[in-house]
């Protein structure tokens, strides 16, 4: 079987790579599929090159399709032999129609989740000292700025999230503020959706710039209340 | 042929995989259009301006957008009347119309609702386009429409407090109640010539808008509960009004089917002859 196994199977981790693995890549996004079947392309062609040009594997390679193609002896896969005369041309004439068809989808959004901080804003440290009353004042705060949107469980679901696209964070999710040190808080938390930078489509996120409402002090122990109400606590290395 | 059998059998199935996967994929961002855009459908022959409750209107698919009290910026709100709302268009080549239709129990004189779009191509902010601190924003458009006056208002803003009717209006607005329901129907031209404040309509092309409504009831001391910054706010969504059906990527299509089979042709002649 050798010959032709491994190609394909590169072929469909190829695919599966294209599709599924780069999207997670940070800072990359969804790729169009004319541009996943172009590489596809590429890949196919790389290994043709790779297996007509190694000379002993190319007879082992290319007799098979050869007699696949030229229907010399298959017995049962000659019905699948026309098959794949009937579906290369509908597949070339689909890709064709969808390459030039306008989508009828809007423009696709990649919002950078956690986008870099300012300089400014990163290795600082929580002045305000880890106490039981400024935890307890802290979830005051949270409870009375944050709760309508970030839920009073610090689970996103609060009564007014329905309508905001990102949806508030849920800071019970281990890859939210358990992933961030409290100095990028301090950052999101002064400077809200306006002070994202471009990746991070600040026009989207509702999070409100809380500097002009709330003094820092403040907000250091909201950050304080948001861990401790959250179960989760900042990540510390630099 | 033992082999080229079991090379077959492979062939197959990674192509079903693949196929499988491709449909996975396609479905779910089919899924995805439904309900994050608004699309103007194209009529030939007038648009119902002036007439939230016309037939043609069945005729535009209906969106359904959540809104949220707005608690994003002072004066906040905690709750609002208002939870969702369902919105269609319709437009001419020359005329666009948005229907805004909405849930209230009471009507009320201070009732009133809004569309807000992004003007150029700048990104706005979604309250007012207030500056954004490392992108530079673009100014929004605002179509205010209030039970009282019966009219639209055709404004802009860019950021807190700048709101303000412009000097060329060319928004109108009917509201008609019935059933404990609001349908509010926005009209414009496509475009005003007015690019800098208004915003331009072409079609095929995505825009994006944002939803605003008051619910004008008033509270035990007769004070109204939603007004100003007081209100029930969408997120920015898109917009689109339906380019004019274009067949030539079918053309397209056949043309390259036709090309393949010529290879495919020409290809198996060649390997035949090869022998
Ligand atoms: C109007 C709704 C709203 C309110 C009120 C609000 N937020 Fe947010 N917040 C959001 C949204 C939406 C996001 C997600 C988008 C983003 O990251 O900007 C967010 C994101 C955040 C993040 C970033 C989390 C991450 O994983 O990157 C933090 C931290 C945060 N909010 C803290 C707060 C705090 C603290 C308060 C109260 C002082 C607050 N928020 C009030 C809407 C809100």
């Amino acid at each position: 079987m050798g010959a032709l196994g491994k190609p394909i199977i590169l072929m469909v981790a190829m695919y599966a790579f294209l599709k599924f693995g780069l999207p997670n890549i940070p800072g990359s996004a969804p790729l169009p599929s004319s541009l996943i079947f172009l590489y596809l392309l590429l890949t196919a062609g790389g290994i043709f090159m790779f297996k007509t040009l190694s000379g002993e594997s190319k007879d082992a390679f290319w007799d098979p399709i050869r007699r696949f193609l030229t229907g010399e002896n298959i017995g049962g896969l000659q019905a699948l032999r026309y098959g794949v005369f009937i579906l290369f041309p509908l597949l070339v004439g689909w890709q064709t129609y969808g390459s030039t068809a306008v989508s009828d989808l809007p423009p696709t959004e990649s919002r950078t989740i956690h986008p870099a901080p300012p300089g400014e804003y990163t290795g600082l440290s929580n002045p305000v000292p880890k106490t039981p009353e400024n935890i307890m004042q802290g979830k005051g705060f949270y409870a009375a700025y944050c709760s309508p949107c970030h839920g009073g469980n610090f689970d996103g679901k609060g009564p007014a999230a329905r309508g905001f696209i990102p949806a508030p964070a849920n800071f019970a999710d281990p890859t939210t503020i358990a992933m961030l040190q409290e100095s990028y808080l301090f950052w999101r938390i002064k400077k809200g959706g306006v002070g994202l930078p471009i990746e991070g489509a600040p026009w989207k996120s509702a999070m409100p710039r809380w500097e002009v409402e709330l003094p820092d002090e403040w907000i250091w122990k909201i950050i304080l209340g948001e861990y401790d109400g959250a179960h989760q606590s900042p990540r510390t290395w630099e | 042929m033992k082999p080229a059998n079991r090379i077959m059998k492979q062939v197959l199935r990674g192509g079903t995989a693949a196929i499988a996967a491709m449909i996975i994929g396609g479905a779910s961002l089919g899924y995805a259009q439904e309900s994050v855009s608004v699309r103007a459908t194209l009529l030939t022959g007038g648009v119902p301006v002036d007439d939230p409750s016309a037939a043609v209107w069945s005729s535009a698919p209906p969106a359904t957008f959540p809104m949220s009290p707005q608690v994003h910026w002072q004066n906040r709100i905690q709750e609002v009347t208002v939870k969702d709302v369902i919105v269609r268009a319709l437009h001419d080549g020359t005329q666009v119309a948005v229907l805004v239709e909405y849930t209230d129990p009471t009507q009320d004189p201070d009732d009133a609702a809004a569309l807000e779009f992004m003007v150029g191509d700048k990104k706005a902010h979604f309250a007012h386009g207030q500056p954004m601190l490392q992108v530079e924003g673009g100014p929004v458009n605002i179509w205010f429409w209030k039970n009282k006056t019966g009219k639209a208002i055709d404004m802009s803003a860019k950021g807190f407090g700048t709101l303000k009717p412009q000097e060329h209006q060319d928004v109108t607005a009917k509201g008609v109640y019935s059933n404990g329901t609001w349908k509010v129907v926005f009209a414009r031209k496509l475009l005003t010539g007015h690019a800098d404040e208004d915003v331009q309509i072409t079609a095929g092309q995505f825009m994006s808008i944002s939803f605003a409504v008051w619910d004008g009831r008033k509270d035990a001391v007769g004070e109204l509960v939603e007004k100003g910054s007081q209100k029930a706010v969408s997120s920015w969504w898109y917009f689109r009004a339906d380019a004019p059906p274009d067949y030539s990527g079918y053309m397209y299509a056949a043309i390259a089917a036709v090309l393949g089979l010529g290879f495919q042709f020409v290809l198996i002649r060649k390997l035949k002859k090869g022998q």
